[in-house]
């Protein structure tokens, strides 16, 4: 991110990244938000455009009202004035039984291949890896029983054909992968990343360059992605309003995520 | 049994046990009774982490650890991966295995209520949780510590077109847990979210009990049903106020941002990091000189009112 850019667009990609998330809970939908950016995502959704959201961390935390922004998934601020904070392995068992009530997951990662397949392990040899990174975490579980949300910065070297070690379950290979394997029928809705959205073809659940951000090209996203991608359906996002950017560095004026 | 921190892990925690810690990343992390196994040089333990934070950091970067079961190690938007733990990893100084914040505490669960597995059906399919495994075949049966398998892919026998994940539960030693309120008689009382760690304690064969305050029995007697642990399960019980500092506390104090960034911080660096051991550890007797240390001042700034949180904390890193 370059100074210039900000200036001439008032805003930086990272806070068009957290506008885009947001912009994925819809009012009255129910989500579940990991640590990082999608925490930030669901904060301002909350906020702003989808206050009767209820938002569910790992820990089992139900429909916090996010006054402030947490700094993970265990943070009281996430909890401030929820419905319920459960033990852990109830949260488990709701994500299995109930997975029909949660209408997305949102999920990062270091490496995603074409069918939304998630690495958040670590790069190299898994017993000798070059990178290693937290793990699983509620990755698995989530990527597994729910509809996904992807957050990723749009790099070549993250955006690759095979990832290094498969943490989260995307659609797999394609339009039965996931059958094939008895994963529950959900999966991966879309990409957020730092240029664009990108989606998932209906039929071959290939991603394909959904929206890109104003001042970012087609051409750019294809520069930055690891394996051949279909072009051809982009549209261009509309900016952040100004609305929306005062709330965003209201709520993150420590700059935890931002 | 009532004990100083020091007696307790003398005690209890013995070289190449099996230990799994309470709380949850930043939050009621039982960080004195973790500084006390450090001070006293505890090597080669087994962790059975769950939502491990720093705290496991800080064990694996003072070479207390040989072997993590990880789910999960991060202290959130303070240090996102647990730098030692990552480089321990990278050099081939630990041994480790994978696996989800599901299946593990599920696993947890399962050691609690005394059964010998659990199994899942879909959860870790097509991942390489399932395929690939951190620890060899081999070891898990030779090592008596560890359990036969990381897991076992069979049929449901009740329904052979199921296929279902087949995991053992995990062999703990020792839990440690810190609690805001425990009694004379070790009844114990966790006020907030309790995690896994109940079942972190069922599980274990002994339980260390740190807390925030030491009360009268019948002050947790008169309300029986919102304590967790019964006066006959914890070994010991140890008061230490501000005992999971600089992790969260609810109804008692908030993170402590400005040493969880020095944590991070110093991470980076071999030198810095023995440096941070020396200071906040090693040179120290107790967990008196580690408050002294801290400084009261900034304790104060931490305590929480109404909100569980403080409201008008700085969080920003003053060191970027």
């Amino acid at each position: 991110m370059t100074a210039k850019h900000v200036e001439e667009s008032g805003y930086t990609r990272r806070e068009m990244m957290a506008v885009a998330l947001a912009r994925q809970i819809k009012d009255g939908m129910v989500c579940i938000a990991g640590t990082g950016l999608p925490l930030l995502g669901a904060t301002l959704a909350k906020l702003t455009s989808a206050p009767n959201s209820i938002i569910i961390s790992e820990t089992g935390i139900i429909d916090g009202r996010l006054d402030q922004l947490p700094i993970g998934v265990s943070d009281t601020r996430f909890a401030y004035r929820a419905s319920t904070w459960w033990p852990r392995y109830r949260y488990c068992g709701f994500l299995i039984k109930m997975r029909d009530k949660i209408n997305l997951g949102f999920l990062g990662g270091a490496q995603i291949d074409p069918y939304g397949n998630l690495n958040s392990t670590s790069i190299g040899d898994y017993h000798h890896p070059s990178i290693r990174f937290t793990g699983s975490g509620g990755a698995n579980g989530i990527a597994t029983n729910v509809n996904t949300v992807i957050i990723m910065r749009h790099e070549k070297r993250r955006f690759v054909d095979k990832v290094d070690y498969l943490t989260s379950p995307g659609w797999i290979d394609g339009e039965s992968g996931r059958k094939k394997l008895g994963l529950p029928d959900k999966g991966p809705s879309a990409v957020v990343t730092t240029l664009g959205i990108m989606r998932f073809d209906q039929k071959s659940r290939r991603m394909y360059v959904g929206e890109c951000y104003p001042g970012v090209s087609a051409e750019e996203i294809k520069e930055n992605t690891g394996f051949t991608i279909d072009l051809s359906r982009a549209v261009l996002s509309d900016p952040p309003d100004d609305h929306i950017l005062s709330v965003l560095r209201q709520i993150d004026k420590d700059r935890l995520y931002i | 049994m009532l004990m100083t921190c020091s007696e307790a892990i003398e005690k209890y925690v013995h070289d190449g046990d099996t230990i799994a810690v309470g709380g949850f990343t930043t939050n009621r992390k039982p960080y004195a009774l973790i500084r006390e196994i450090i001070r006293q040089g505890k090597k080669k333990l087994y962790v059975e982490g769950s939502g491990s934070g720093g705290e496991i950091d800080l064990l694996i970067g003072a070479g207390c650890v040989k072997l993590l079961v990880n789910a999960y190690l991060s202290n959130g938007a303070f240090g996102n991966i647990g730098r030692r733990f990552k480089r321990a990893v990278e050099r081939a100084e630990l041994e480790f295995e994978d696996y989800s914040l599901d299946v593990q505490p599920l696993r947890l669960h399962a050691a609690a209520l005394g059964l010998p597995f659990i199994a899942v059906s879909s959860l870790l399919a097509g991942s390489d949780l399932e395929k690939k495994w951190g620890i060899s075949a081999g070891k898990y049966l030779q090592d008596p510590k560890l359990p036969p398998a990381k897991l076992l892919v069979d049929k449901n026998p009740f329904n052979p077109e199921e296929r279902l994940v087949y995991l053992p539960s995990p062999k703990i030693d020792v839990a440690l847990i810190h609690v805001q309120k425990a009694a004379y008689d070790c009844t114990a009382r966790i006020e907030g979210p309790v995690f896994i760690d109940v079942d972190l304690i069922m599980a274990a064969r002994h339980t260390i009990i740190s807390c925030e305050e030491l009360v009268d029995p019948e002050e947790l007697r008169r309300e029986p049903w919102l304590n967790q642990i019964p006066s006959i399960i914890p070994d010991a019980i140890v008061h230490l106020p501000f005992g999971a500092h600089p992790s969260q506390c609810v109804n008692y104090y908030d993170y402590d941002p400005q040493m969880m960034y020095l944590y991070d911080y110093v991470c980076r660096d071999d030198g810095l990091y023995q440096g941070f051991l020396n200071d906040y550890i090693y040179s120290l007797q107790g967990h008196q000189e580690y408050l002294d240390k801290v400084n009261r001042y900034c304790l104060n700034k931490l305590m929480v009112g109404e909100k569980n949180y403080v409201e008008n904390l700085v969080r920003s890193n003053n060191r970027s």
